[in-house]
């Protein structure tokens, strides 16, 4: 309990500050503020991006769920692990490198002799950002179908179901809850990324939101911004907290060893190849080939100069937050399954809150919270974790649920029973159980921060630099080339991360 | 209904348990008391509350009123809860709960980490022996079959030595065989041990089998206690005659020791009067082929014949109604003839 | 379990140790310049002088908004902003203190603020980038004001988000005031300008052919042809004096909060050294504003318009325009 109330208070911070800084307006300017005209453009784009996301990841994230876990596809491993690969591209870079791929100067017409048209404003927006988010959802469904009971399937096919019956009245409602977490986390993330919609200049909330500080270094109108999103936010979770009555927290399920039914694809498997080609080429090929482009137009080796420290410093931050955020998940899931209750379930999805705030915003708010309270916390390293935790908790918590509901409460009581005390029952018994939710939701949290930018902007300590950093610094000034190695050793280093992942998975089974 | 022991080691008073203020009491004013050595049964229906009485004189959950007695030290009541970890009960669960990360030695060794290494893995060995799991001790459970598992949960229970143990329905999960001889082995093994035991079952013929005394529970209550052969053979309560296996509940006129049924006059085993309901056992009747002489108008007919080897059970149609006997295999009825239904024992006078 | 304890034991140690050896510097400095611009000076610095100086990297931006969330608690000694408008926003909230003399003497006034609180370590124009496949050099626009011209419909290209454009526009509203300054806005945007998120995006627009103008600031050019010496992209002033022409600055100032003002005065001292500007020069292609050496140098000096860059800071009113006018 008390380290769900941290992290409640820890989320809520950013809120009190924003609070704080839009009532430094004088009402009639803020009045102004929140009324005009724009903010309903930016409200209507903000929901046409969130929807269009929404909608594009699952239409990418379902067949290709289905394809690595319900067919003969050969190589599905393989695809597994391409298929979340776009999970260690920072964002920015894959929007950068759509941005350069078409036109008439671009990589495709320069490198291929193909003319394609430029993306930009929503399009690009939804295409970029469905790229990097849609491993969200293809993780969640993945889980959702090994979860699933084959032996209810196999009763509804002798109730005299058809196959596509079966998949419409039986798999899919199974889905559901997978569904929804996906939906949950990537909409929020959509509501709060500002580097792509920024790139491909698309206003939506918090790009408006950003354009706030770093056009009028205006912190009161931000807040307002801030606040208006976060309103968005609040009605996302009440909506779902009211009309879904909690259902998106059941199980999800994780992985089972159990025989799954396989379709046979047969000549169907040339499409589906096919299909995964053209995801790959965009999600991955452009965004490394233009990277690898980048790197070609540089002849200077002193470039990689650096780059272990640089990689040091980025894993001495992104390892310890992905190991507190997902220490911090283990009570916040706990208590809100093993405890369900209106407050528990609140407390679970303040979580979210903290994940839909603008990072920036967040960074600015424990600037001022930390100066004012804990002035010897600021700029170190404890501070910077604290903070890509908070953030990026809501991450952690699916997997660490959907392992919580796999364990058995009994287990802990049969510790009990043997002597042990609560928490000493909890860790030798619940807890070995967790692991793999754990590890899957550090995991997450982990490639979240090795490419996070505004939190680590201002929240670290002086002198301190990271991959991300050093690749938003180069593009930034249009040294690409410069950039390139940086953003190759995150992508690098974050496959690798992703492969012992699921070789660890793979090895069970 | 309280017994007063001597060597009383668990004593359960006025346990009463809503799970909401509004809501049912799911268990109502329960009291029994278990005697060093004993092995107690809790019987009945899914729903009745027997796993919550369990749960709650295990630490997991709290009473709303009554309390829980061990070695006349409370446990358990309104204002005191010692938490389950210091109260020395060992606890099988019906799934088992073994620790799937851990090994047979590591599950069983788990209540042990008091002990010193030395004396641990003695006295796993030592449960490792009696259960005859020694060759499996490096498996995982997942490895175990259903009935190795069951004594991995019940040596892993055992091992610290508890003062009682609680079994909350550890057959169910077995196969019809493996159930019988596991339940055997068990009962062996406890009494090897003098452990006392509280077993909860919604099967009456496991109660019947294992349990030196047993409590009938319905909707929250205890309806009896009782020997096997007590709450058998003299049930108390329609209920108890009901779900202790088939039996013939007939209504009935009282005076004295007889009353008149539809099988005709009957003896019943203790006095009563006026309108009543009595309990007699299929075993305690018998046939015979009507004829002219035995058929004073109590005779009925075969509706069907059920052949279980060594024994068969008739339905009987009577003139007002029907009736269950189970007869040996020596009396070749078949559907359609004319019987007359013979009492072999007394009924039972039930409570209203 | 036991290997997780030890991972997280090791962690903690190991971020005692990280914050524990912190600010052994002799200077901070924010860097809203890319590291890329700044570390070689660094180093130099270092080497010359001897003193330890630690960098916080980030987006100008960012760094100003943090600065004044931190106010007299920042450990930041001195801050170099990488356009005028950050720096006038600092000195506004008091964030900045009166630089010596000998330092503002050492540029031309235009490049110091008028309250000694900031000076300029390099500069960079504002130009007319156009595309050198579809756009004769010969009928270019002489003034920006001839952009709202039907001629240059669908054609042009700007950054209204970028910081140097809002300077820009900035020096337009001191100078025209805000009639015109909004007249020209709207002109421009219904004149079919598309808005691009900043100013190498726009040239990377006109060399891939969907806009053929482009108002931005000269190096961006300089930069893409060094990966690419092909690049199909040119500069062009407009006429002299144009406020078109205006140069912009990045520039220094050193916080009130900072106790180390001596080894903050060395810093820009050597900021503004002969060396460390022809290094601006070479490496990053902008202008050096102590001591106008070189002909393009003295040339975009000469034909930029006479404005006061301090008061740049006045960047509310000309949100407001670009906000009125739709395009923020």
């Amino acid at each position: 309990m008390i380290p769900a109330l941290l992290v409640a208070t820890g989320v809520l911070i950013p809120l009190l500050y924003l609070a704080i800084r839009a009532a430094e307006a004088d009402w009639a300017v803020s009045a102004d503020l929140i009324f005009r005209y724009r903010n309903l453009i930016l409200l209507k784009n903000t929901v046409m991006l969130t929807a269009g996301v929404l909608i594009t990841t699952t239409l990418i994230a379902a067949p290709l769920a289905w394809l690595t876990v319900r067919t003969d596809i050969a190589g599905k491993k393989v695809l597994t692990l391409l298929s979340v690969l776009p999970l260690a591209i920072p964002g920015y870079i894959l929007a950068y490198a759509l941005l350069g791929f078409g036109g008439a100067n671009g990589t495709a017409s320069l490198l291929l002799g193909i003319e394609i048209p430029r993306l930009s404003g929503f399009w690009g927006s939804l295409v970029a950002i469905s790229l990097y988010t849609y491993p969200y959802m293809y993780l969640n469904l993945r889980s959702g179908l090994l979860g699933l009971d084959p032996s209810v399937e196999e009763a509804a096919r002798s109730l005299g179901m058809s196959s596509a019956g079966v998949y419409r009245r039986i798999v899919l409602p199974q889905l559901r809850p997978a569904f929804l977490a996906g939906v949950l986390i990537i909409g929020l993330y959509v509501l709060g990324d500002f580097g792509a919609v920024s790139l491909m200049r698309f206003e939506t909330f918090s790009y408006a939101l950003f354009l706030q500080y770093s056009a009028s270094y205006d912190r009161i109108y931000a807040a307002w911004l801030a606040l208006m999103l976060l309103s968005i936010t609040a009605t996302i979770l009440f909506a779902e907290y009211r009309l879904l009555r909690g259902k998106l927290f059941h199980r999800a399920g994780t992985g089972t060893a159990r025989n799954i039914r396989i379709s046979k694809l047969r000549w169907k498997v040339y499409p589906a190849y096919a299909g995964v080609a053209l995801l790959m080429f965009c999600a991955i090929v452009i965004p490394v080939g233009t990277i690898l482009y980048w790197m070609g137009r540089s002849l200077d080796s002193s470039i990689w100069n650096g780059l272990t420290n640089v990689l040091a410093m980025s894993v001495s931050a992104s390892a310890p937050a992905a190991i507190l955020t997902a220490m911090l998940a283990v009570p916040l899931a706990y208590i809100s399954v093993r405890f369900p209750s209106p407050v528990s379930r609140g407390l679970e999805r303040i979580a979210y809150f903290g994940y839909a705030t603008p990072p920036l915003a967040l960074a600015l708010a424990f600037v001022f919270f930390s100066l004012n309270s804990f002035p010897i916390l600021y700029q170190t390293m404890t501070l910077l974790v604290l903070a890509y935790s908070l953030h990026f908790l809501a991450e952690a918590i699916g997997p660490v649920r959907s392992a919580l509901y796999q364990a058995s409460p009994r287990i802990e009581e049969a510790a009990r029973s043997l002597g042990h005390p609560p928490f000493q029952a909890f860790l030798n018994s619940t807890f070995p159980l967790l692991k793999n939710g754990i590890i899957a939701g550090a995991a997450l949290v982990f490639l979240s921060c090795m490419k996070e930018l505004p939190i680590t902007f201002l929240l670290s300590p002086v002198g301190f630099e990271t991959l991300a950093l050093n690749v938003w610094s180069f593009s930034n000034e249009a040294m690409f080339a410069e950039a390139a190695p940086f953003a190759l050793t995150i992508l690098i280093f974050s496959s690798i991360f992703m492969g012992i992942l699921f070789s660890r998975e793979w090895s069970r089974t | 209904m309280e017994q007063n022991m001597s060597n009383c080691l668990l004593r359960v008073h006025g346990l009463t348990k809503q799970f909401s203020p509004a809501g049912e009491k799911v268990v109502n004013d329960v009291s029994f008391s278990v005697a060093q050595n004993e092995i107690f049964a809790i019987l009945g229906p899914s729903g009745c509350g027997k796993t919550t009485t369990l749960r709650i004189m295990a630490g997991f959950e709290r009473v709303d009123s009554g309390s829980v007695e061990l070695k006349n030290r409370v446990i358990e009541c309104q204002h005191t809860s010692i938490s389950a970890d210091k109260r020395g009960i060992g606890f099988v669960f019906q799934e088992y709960a073994l620790f799937p990360h851990l090994d047979v030695r590591q599950n069983v060794g788990f209540g042990l980490n008091k002990l010193e290494s030395k004396e641990r893995n003695k006295r796993i060995d030592e449960m490792l022996e009696l259960t005859g799991l020694g060759a499996f001790s490096h498996r995982k459970p997942h490895e175990l079959s259903g009935g190795q598992q069951q004594r991995v949960a019940l040596a892993r229970a055992l091992a610290p030595m508890p003062q009682i143990i609680f079994l909350d329905e550890p057959f169910s999960n077995l196969d019809a065989v493996m159930r019988q001889t596991t339940r055997n082995e068990i009962r062996t093994i406890l009494k090897k041990a003098g452990i006392s035991a509280v077993l909860v079952t919604h099967d009456q013929e496991e109660a019947l089998s294992f349990a030196d005394r047993i409590a009938v529970m319905n909707s929250g209550r205890i309806e009896q206690i009782g020997t096997p052969e007590e709450v058998y053979y003299t049930p108390r309560t329609e209920f108890v005659a009901l779900f202790l296996g088939r039996t013939n509940v007939l209504k009935a006129r009282a005076q004295g020791m007889e009353a008149y049924t539809d099988l005709g006059e009957l003896m019943i085993n203790r006095p009563a009067s006026g309108e009543i309901k009595l309990s007699i056992r299929p075993e305690h009747l018998t046939l015979e082929r009507a004829t002219e002489r035995n058929c004073n108008g109590l005779c009925g007919t075969i509706l069907t014949r059920e052949f279980k080897g060594h024994d068969i059970t008739y339905r009987v149609k009577l003139r007002n109604g029907e009736c269950l006997v189970h007869t040996d295999n020596r009396m070749p009825f078949t559907s359609g003839d004319s019987v007359v239904v013979k009492p072999l024992e007394p009924a039972v006078v039930l409570e209203v | 379990m036991k290997k997780t304890l030890l991972i997280i034991g090791l962690v903690a140690v190991g971020l005692f140790m990280v914050y524990n050896n912190r600010s052994t510097a002799d200077l901070i400095l924010y860097s809203g310049r890319s590291k890329a611009l700044v570390d070689p000076i660094i180093e130099r610095f270092e080497q010359e002088t001897g003193l330890r100086v630690e960098v916080r990297y980030g987006g100008t931006t960012q760094l100003a908004v943090a600065l004044m969330e931190e106010g007299v608690r920042t450990p930041a000694d001195v801050f170099w902003a990488q356009d005028a408008g950050a720096l006038g926003a600092l000195s506004q909230s008091g964030m900045f203190r009166t630089l010596p003399d000998d330092i503002i003497q050492m540029v031309p006034y235009r490049y110091a603020s008028a309250q000694n609180l900031w000076v300029a370590t390099s500069g960079r124009a504002r130009v007319m980038a156009y595309s050198t496949t579809r756009v004769n050099p010969e009928n270019l626009p002489s003034s920006i004001f001839d952009l709202t011209n039907d001629r240059w419909a669908g054609r042009i290209a700007w950054a209204p988000t970028n910081g140097s454009f809002q300077a820009f526009v900035s020096a337009m509203l001191q100078e025209y005031g805000p009639q015109t300054t909004r007249e020209w806005l709207e002109g421009v945007k219904n004149n079919g300008a598309k808005n691009y998120a900043n100013n190498n995006a726009i040239l990377q627009g006109i060399a891939s052919g969907e806009t053929d103008l482009g108002i931005t600031n000269h190096y961006y050019l300089l930069r893409s042809r060094v990966g690419d010496p092909r690049f199909p992209v040119e500069n062009a002033f407009f006429r002299d004096g144009d406020i078109g022409n205006m140069i912009n600055i990045a520039g220094v100032g050193i916080t009130t909060a900072s106790q180390r003002t001596e080894a903050a005065e060395t810093f820009i001292r050597f900021l503004l050294h002969e060396e460390t500007q022809r290094w601006f020069t070479e490496e990053t292609f902008e202008y050096a504003t102590a001591g106008l050496s070189g002909t393009e140098i003295r040339t975009a000096y000469e034909l930029s318009p006479e404005i006061d860059l301090g008061s740049l800071d006045n960047l509310q009113e000309t949100l407001n325009l670009l906000r009125e006018a739709g395009l923020l």
